[in-house]
């Protein structure tokens, strides 16, 4: 279809003095509340090169032409499979009280055929580099997450996966940062104790320090230093536990802090070129490690025209990143590998008349289902609410997904978009505007310069503030929340039945037992061996050049406790400071 | 009947935290008798060493700030700080952000942090930070050390208001010694390049020191400059040596003149003005003249001319 | 009525919980709105926070917590500020609470809680009224 550019600017013009204006005039408008985008909308650039296809670079269309839930997708429908039945994936992301606690409740839930791998939440002060005896961990033992104080607590809940369940056939998920390396040490020496080759332990660790810094607070020590045990995790994976993803970079934790769009995906790629360079810090070859690199999803939000150009931007710039400025051969090195792609956002789920967020979620569920992902009805109407997802809520998830996917086949054509004068001019203006920011925090010196000057965190904090007086303003509408609240309105409920996951019994008392645990365990354990192992990682820390994993491992075996672990390298590092806003 | 500022003096000297708080925002805020309270403040006060710090954003001040205050302390002083942020010019409100800084020293008893915001008075801050530190002086602190956050014209005021200053600047700050704001070059006693972990460290202390040997007085000892990182922590306990040194000696006997002459100029600057709005405003004349102006019946130099003369003040030649 | 008396509020973020959106945003809404606010970051102990609100003089104290423990956390700034005679300062609560733990808040001292979402004038609006002898 051939596209004279002068005849159609003629036109152009001709509609928007005939058609536009006087309709914009007529209404008593500044300016049309819509757009249209024509061919003219598309500056530069061809089809090969800026989209190509699925499975190819730049991988705009996508990172494969299907995915493997496509693939069984009849025989998913047929057998009427639910995720949490595990298959070889990791179960619901959880965990709570003593390491005992969550390993009967991960029993409890095979028990009812959900055989998912362990995919932990850990608890603050587990995330913080704390012991349970702490000070500061009073309060927060076992809240957010499980507590884990050393290897005998990790031991402790994979009591639950053996069998077929062993680790050499389930992944693991570890929603863990600060202190990543001291759990992969962990996750290595369980292996070493069964006897499983550390080449089949597979899953993903978070791993991402960075986004702690701008977006999650969860931090121990400074920037520096922590990108020093991120190089040291990163060469540890990739010689021993290779089939172990090695982060899973974020921006969803940004824009859930308040990042805008364009700042979401300039500080996840930022943040992936210092980690891409923290690997090559290390000695690896780019094509060894940058496979293993994944990213937990960028944020969302209800403009889904947007999220899908970013999904599109983003695959593309990461892939020329990988390929022009690092030099990566292997296509799997180039890919944005994420369990998700576009998505609402939990900060776009209201609290008030929450029924309403099943529609948001289904709104992301199409956006991700045309731009390479499944489409997922995410989260649950019920998140707001707190507590825990209610069993209606789930199932409704699941069915939309499975609308979407069965019913209105919204994945059976990859990157619909793609020849879109919209969104193809929307995808390169995405991608113009995240270079920018990209190239301001280069000129800082990268991602780590930028978080040390406060500049992202700051970024971050000033794009939530502005969202918000957008909100009260009523520059921004959300539905029910600041808009459509009168009393003509029905605040639409139905009953819901929230499984009782966590027994508020076993979490009230959960500080006091680990405490207990805790003690037995300093008593039990040889102290000598201990001592020795944490000052060989303290002489291995002050040489930056040294590897940390292999002293890790043995204060990990030797059953050194977490914090004591972070407490020496904490003499050594220093603890990071808060930036001012 | 007590004044309530005499109650809070009593407990102050009593050792009570809540009301030395107290009695710094009742004088902040110019309550009533607030003059009076000082009166009583002032001879109390006069064993202080108070140190001002000041360089632009991103120097690392509040660390550094933090540092100082963390080995004084270790070394038995107690310390009093003043943390100054500016105002907003729209809301009048402000957000005093220096306390994230000095987290590790925010529960010791023996340091006393203040947040201050500059409320947008011109020459107003001055005093009233001159106030705070006379306080923290009176009420047994060893050293006070006023933070300031070094953009605009008020943080150079309030840095006049201690016996020493240091000017803080960092490596890759903007076109270095040109980034150093008139003004500020001529106050600082101490120069200290923070962040010297970085590249441009010493290429900046040698820069800075030029400029000081040129711009230099004849027999007047040219100020030091010195290092410090917060990463290394290299130079920080030789600046807390440097800043006990002066503490001992307080050489500086030609300042303390100067500042006593700057602290009554600027205490009847503020007076004066204040007197003079008031009575302008009381008795309509400065509506009436503006009145006159707008009607284009006079210009505004001939009608301050004539209100001027209504003050007994001789018009001087213009 | 004194043109410079300022409404100075501290907010405050107790124990590890990292999430500083919402501390964020009142911080700044209510420096919009005219109050001198001291934001204290990250990680802070309840000892450091009933000190930082008797240096800084506070009329008003906002706890910001999203991970849980605010019952206990804010039980200990409770106690601490009545330890120190501080407990005329206003006390409210914000974050991720569940409608049953308000009442229990309330119980301790809590004058208000303002779950997320609250419109920042609406928190302005209320402190004004309950800090007296004010304007900002």
């Amino acid at each position: 279809m051939g596209n004279d550019k002068k005849k159609i600017e003629v036109a152009l013009q001709e509609w928007e003095e005939k058609v536009l204006y006087p309709r914009v005039k007529r209404f008593n408008l500044q300016e049309s509340p819509t757009r249209f985008y024509t061919p003219l909308s598309i500056k530069h650039g061809n089809f090969l090169e800026k989209v190509g296809f699925p499975g190819q670079y730049p991988f705009t269309a996508g990172n494969q032409p299907f995915d493997f839930w496509q693939a069984y997708a009849s025989e998913a429908a047929r057998m009427g499979y639910r995720p949490d039945w595990g298959g070889g994936q990791v179960g619901k992301y959880g965990g709570f009280g003593t390491a005992a606690d969550y390993r009967d409740y991960l029993k409890r839930m095979h028990s009812m055929g959900r055989k998912g791998g362990p995919n932990i939440a850990f608890d603050l002060p587990t995330q913080c580099g704390y012991d349970s005896d702490s000070p500061y961990a009073e309060g927060e033992v076992g809240r957010v997450g499980v507590a884990i104080d050393s290897f005998r607590d990790f031991q402790i809940i994979y009591e639950a996966y053996t069998g077929e369940l062993d680790i050499d056939k389930v992944p693991s998920n570890f929603t863990i940062n600060a202190p990543a390396a001291v759990i992969i040490a962990m996750y290595a020496a369980l292996a070493k104790q069964r006897g499983i080759p550390l080449d089949k332990l597979r899953g993903t660790p978070q791993n991402d320090i960075l986004k702690e810094f701008i977006a999650r607070g969860t931090y121990i020590f400074p920037p520096r230093p922590s990108m020093r045990l991120f190089r040291d995790t990163c060469v540890f994976c990739t010689q021993y536990l290779r089939a172990l993803n090695i982060n899973s970079i974020g921006g969803y934790h940004m824009r859930e802090a308040g990042a805008s769009r364009i700042q979401d995906l300039a500080f996840s790629l930022a943040n992936g070129i210092a980690y891409i360079q923290a690997g090559l810090e290390g000695g690896l070859a780019i094509d060894s490690f940058a496979p293993k690199f994944t990213f937990n999803a960028f944020g969302g939000s209800m403009e889904i025209y947007k999220e899908i150009a970013l999904q599109r931007a983003a695959r593309r710039m990461w892939a020329r990143i990988l390929k022009e400025r690092f030099g990566a051969k292997d296509a799997r090195s180039m890919l944005i590998r994420q369990p998700i792609t576009a998505h609402i956002g939990c900060s776009s789920t209201t609290l008030q008349r929450p029924l309403n967020n099943l529609v948001r979620a289904v709104i992301g569920g199409m956006a991700a289902g045309m731009s390479g992902g499944i489409p997922g009805a995410f989260p649950p109407f019920d998140e707001p609410l707190g507590l825990g997802h209610s069993q209606e809520a789930v199932q409704l998830q699941l069915d939309a997904t499975r609308i979407m996917i069965y019913e209105t086949k919204v994945a059976d054509v990859c990157d619909p978009w793609a020849g879109s004068y919209f969104m193809e001019s929307l995808t390169d203006a995405t991608e113009e505007e995240a270079l920018a920011e990209l190239e301001k925090i280069e000129k800082m010196g990268g991602a780590v310069a930028a978080i040390e000057n406060g500049f992202m965190h700051r970024a971050v904090a000033k794009s939530a503030y502005e969202r918000q007086k957008q909100i009260e303003s009523k520059q921004e509408f959300v539905v029910g929340v600041n808009s459509f609240t009168g009393p003509n309105e029905i605040e639409v409920m139905i009953n819901r039945v929230v499984e009782d996951t966590y027994d508020p019994e076993l979490l009230r008392m959960a500080e006091e037992r680990q405490k207990a645990n805790l003690a037995q365990l300093k008593r039990e354990r040889n102290d000598q061996a201990v001592k020795e192992s944490l000052q060989t990682l303290k002489m291995s820390a002050q040489d930056e050049k040294e590897n940390l994993m292999p002293s890790i491992c043995a204060c990990v075996e030797a059953l050194a406790t977490l914090q004591e672990i972070c407490d020496v390298l904490r003499e050594v590092f220093g603890e990071a400071q808060p930036v001012k806003l | 009947m007590a004044e309530p500022w005499e109650r809070m003096i009593a407990a102050v000297k009593d050792g009570d935290v809540r009301a030395l708080a107290k009695l710094i925002t009742y004088v902040e805020n110019r309550e009533a008798g607030w003059k009076d309270a000082m009166k009583v403040v002032y001879p109390l006060a006069g064993t202080s060493t108070v140190f001002g710090i000041t360089g632009s954003p991103g120097a690392g001040k509040s660390t550094l700030t933090n540092a100082i205050a963390r080995r004084l302390c270790d070394q038995g002083f107690s310390i009093g700080i003043i943390a100054v942020d500016p105002s907003s010019p729209f809301s009048g409100g402000a957000l005093l952000g220096d306390r994230i800084r000095m987290r590790d020293i925010s529960v010791d008893s023996r340091i006393f942090i203040r947040s201050m915001a500059t409320r947008g008075v011109l020459g107003g801050l001055c005093q009233a930070a001159r106030d705070v530190a006379r306080i923290l002086d009176a009420s047994g602190k060893d050293v006070v050390i006023i933070e300031t956050v070094g953009v605009g014209q008020d943080e150079i005021e309030v840095v006049r208001a201690s016996e020493f200053v240091m000017l803080i600047c960092f490596p890759g700050q903007g076109d270095s010694i040109q980034a150093i704001k008139a003004g500020t070059m001529e106050i600082a006693d101490l120069f200290v390049v923070n962040k010297a972990d970085r590249e441009g460290a010493d290429e900046m202390v040698e820069e800075i020191e030029a400029m000081l040997t040129l711009s230099g007085q004849e027999g007047v000892q040219t100020p030091q400059v010195m290092k410090t990182s917060s990463v290394t922590k290299e130079g920080l306990d030789d600046l807390v040596t440097f800043l006990r040194a002066f503490m001992q000696t307080k050489k500086r006997r030609d300042r303390e003149r100067g500042l006593v002459r700057e602290e009554i100029l600027s205490l009847m600057e503020h007076e004066v003005s204040r007197m003079v709005r008031e009575r302008l405003t009381q008795d309509g004349r400065l509506e009436h003249a503006i009145e006159r102006i707008l009607a284009q019946e006079v210009d505004p130099y001939t009608a301050v001319e004539e209100m001027l003369q209504k003050f007994s003040i001789p018009t001087p030649g213009l | 009525m004194n043109q410079e008396r300022k409404i100075r509020v501290l907010i405050a973020k107790p124990g590890l919980d990292g999430h500083e959106r919402g501390a964020h945003v009142v911080a700044f809404g209510l420096r919009d709105e005219g109050f001198e606010v001291i934001y204290t970051g990250l990680r802070q102990t309840p000892g450091q926070i009933v000190n930082a609100a008797i240096q800084e003089d506070v009329q008003v104290i906002g706890l910001s917590i999203l991970s849980g423990a605010h019952l206990s956390l804010t039980q200990k700034v409770m106690d601490g500020l009545k330890t120190q005679h501080a407990n005329d300062i206003l006390v409210i609560v914000g974050g991720v609470i569940p409608e049953g733990d308000i009442a229990a808040l309330k119980g301790m001292g809590v004058a208000a809680v303002f779950t997320a979402g609250t419109p920042i004038k609406d928190i302005a609006a209320y402190i004004r009224t309950y800090v007296p002898n004010c304007s900002a």
